[in-house]
């Protein structure tokens, strides 16, 4: 068959026929039960939609670390905990910049000397606007 | 979405009506934050096409030596070298200006100060800002440092502890 037919007809495949990957996972026996704990819970019964759920959820905390966020729950009385989930913590942003020499002149220096030096100012309104994010 | 620039972002054809800052991300960019380690860039991009780069800003550390600032100032200092973030480079493609890209970016430029802050200290972000942009930087409480030169960038400062305020004030706010 030439190409361009192969093609083509590789692109009429109807949707519903795309092959669906499949997902196999050896669980230790206490994995197995938590699985079976959680499903029950969330009252699901298919293993595609738990780990379709599954996948939302680590997809989202993925993007948040990636965003360099942190994740915390809060309890009602307002104790946090932070998630330190040690592969997510590959793909946050790493905090360290690098550092660089910036040319000061003598009236720049002055000039920042006295302004770190002095009370800080107040935040102005866009700001706090910026920080409300 | 903002997130640190990666190798195979498209950013070809960002255009944010400045030369320098084109060249610099299309060119620099990710060489100086993957080889020689001299900035960091941060860039803006849709979910829907997170390839694309529609703005940017990019990121260093630095430091003033004590010995160079002027005695009758350090005595409100502590006793060490100023460390500080710079902000090196921000700018928006065109096409996306007016839709709040601007102030997203320096948004975040904020926040990852106060985490560089509250990580390894930082005193204040300057910027080297151009002259006809001083004043969208001012609007967030950037003060110009004083100079003696009118043609080059002016830097600008804005202390950390303002930031803090500013969260705090946020927070409360809602």
């Amino acid at each position: 068959m030439p190409a361009a037919v192969k093609e083509k007809a590789k692109n009429t495949v109807p949707s519903s026929k795309v092959r669906k990957s499949k997902f196999q996972a050896d669980l230790a026996p206490s994995e197995d039960s938590i699985v079976r704990a959680l499903k029950a819970e969330l009252q699901m019964t298919s293993n595609t939609d738990f780990l379709s759920d599954a996948l939302a959820l680590f997809r989202w905390a993925v993007s948040e670390r990636k965003r360099g966020h942190i994740i915390v729950s809060e309890s009602a009385t307002g104790e946090r905990k932070i998630l330190v989930f040690p592969r997510l913590e590959r793909v946050a942003p790493e905090v360290a910049l690098p550092n660089v020499d910036i040319h000061w002149n003598d009236k720049e220096l002055e000039s920042l000397a006295e302004l770190a030096s002095g009370q800080p100012a107040q935040p102005t309104k866009a700001l706090v606007r910026a920080m409300r994010h | 979405m903002i997130r640190r620039l990666e190798e195979f972002d498209n950013v070809d054809n960002f255009d944010c009506g400045d030369e320098p800052l084109n060249n610099y991300l299309k060119r620099h960019a990710w060489t100086n934050q993957q080889k020689s380690s001299i900035g960091v860039t941060y860039v803006a991009v849709e979910e829907s096409a997170p390839r694309l780069v529609l703005g940017y800003f990019t990121l260093a550390t630095s430091s003033v030596p004590r010995d160079l600032l002027p005695k009758k100032h350090v005595r409100g200092l502590p006793p060490y070298d100023l460390p500080l973030i710079l902000l090196a480079r921000l700018a928006v493609d065109h096409r996306f200006a007016g839709k709040g890209l601007g102030h997203a970016l320096i948004a975040e430029v904020f926040k990852i100060t106060l985490r560089v802050a509250d990580e390894v200290g930082c005193r204040c972000i300057i910027t080297d800002a151009y002259r006809d942009r001083v004043g969208w930087y001012a609007k967030y409480g950037f003060i110009p440092i004083e100079d003696t030169t009118k043609d080059r960038p002016r830097k600008m400062f804005l202390d950390v502890r303002t930031i803090r305020v500013a969260l705090k004030s946020g927070s409360e706010q809602g």
